[in-house]
């Protein structure tokens, strides 16, 4: 049916990295309210998130690409700088929400990219 | 469930954190002098104590909610008066020492600016999350 049209693994990876995209920027949204609780540990998107989609989209299946779903753990990469225990650096998780959002137009624009082409090819125009 | 501007709970319960710190801040630096309170002695300053909290909502994968932010307590600062040498002050004890607060304004000027960059950056989340749902709501046009 219909849905042949958009199984492949590129345009359900992109989907996926969209998805990703909101969580974090969710995660940070976090961050940054907590940027002052003391004992707070910064979260963001499952590290492992990025090798999986890759080794998926690579496998050409888009099942694979499917089963794979981004969640929020704790960062445990980050250490607390201060003494009260809080992992948070402001300037960080901003410089990330802005690389967030332009990773957000990209996946957008990939989408509909690929939408208009799907649009071209039915109705046969140039 | 998705909702459409993704974050925007945390950053406004945090808005609503710094506000009520700001308000603290405000009512120690207008008590900054104040030698005689309700409960007698000099008012002792107020702190705010930050606590992180997930909302328990129903159908929400606690994996992948935002974590909010509330004012778990408003404490009193333990450190002692200031002591300063005025006889003539109608609070002055036998010695003419008279307890002021043990608010120092520098202090409260400096966590009202931190309170109020921290405000800031809650807003460029909720602004970015906007622009975020536009662009969702524009996928598929050319």
């Amino acid at each position: 049916m219909i849905d042949g049209l958009f199984a492949s693994a590129n345009y359900e990876g992109v989907k996926k990295m969209l998805d990703a995209t909101v969580l974090r920027h969710k995660a940070i949204s976090s961050n940054i309210a907590n940027v002052e609780t003391p004992h707070y540990q910064r979260v963001d998107v499952n590290s492992s998130f990025d090798m999986e989609l890759k080794r998926a989209i690579a496998s050409n299946q888009t099942g694979n690409v499917n089963s794979i779903q981004p969640r929020i753990e704790v960062d445990q990469q980050a250490v607390a700088q201060n003494r009260d225990g809080n992992s948070v650096q402001l300037e960080k998780e901003l410089v990330s929400m802005q690389k967030n959002m332009v990773a957000h137009q990209l996946q957008t624009q990939m989408i509909t990219g690929k939408l208009s082409k799907l649009r071209k090819a039915i109705s046969g125009q140039a | 469930m998705i909702e459409i501007m993704p974050g925007v709970e945390s950053a406004a319960s945090a808005l609503q954190a710094e506000k009520t710190r700001m308000e603290v801040i405000g009512q120690n630096i207008a008590n900054a002098n104040t030698t005689r309170t309700e409960k007698g002695g000099p008012y002792q300053r107020q702190v705010v104590q930050f606590q992180t909290y997930l909302e328990g909502k129903l159908g929400v994968d606690p994996s992948d909610a935002g974590q909010k932010v509330r004012i778990s307590e408003i404490m009193s600062d333990p450190r002692p008066p200031r002591e300063i040498y005025q006889p003539g002050h109608p609070d002055a004890d036998d010695n003419g020492i008279v307890k002021y607060p043990n608010v120092r304004v520098h202090e409260e000027m400096a966590d009202l600016i931190a309170s109020s960059r921290a405000m800031e950056a809650n807003l460029a989340i909720i602004r970015t999350a906007r622009s975020m749902a536009l662009q969702t709501l524009n996928i598929g046009r050319a």
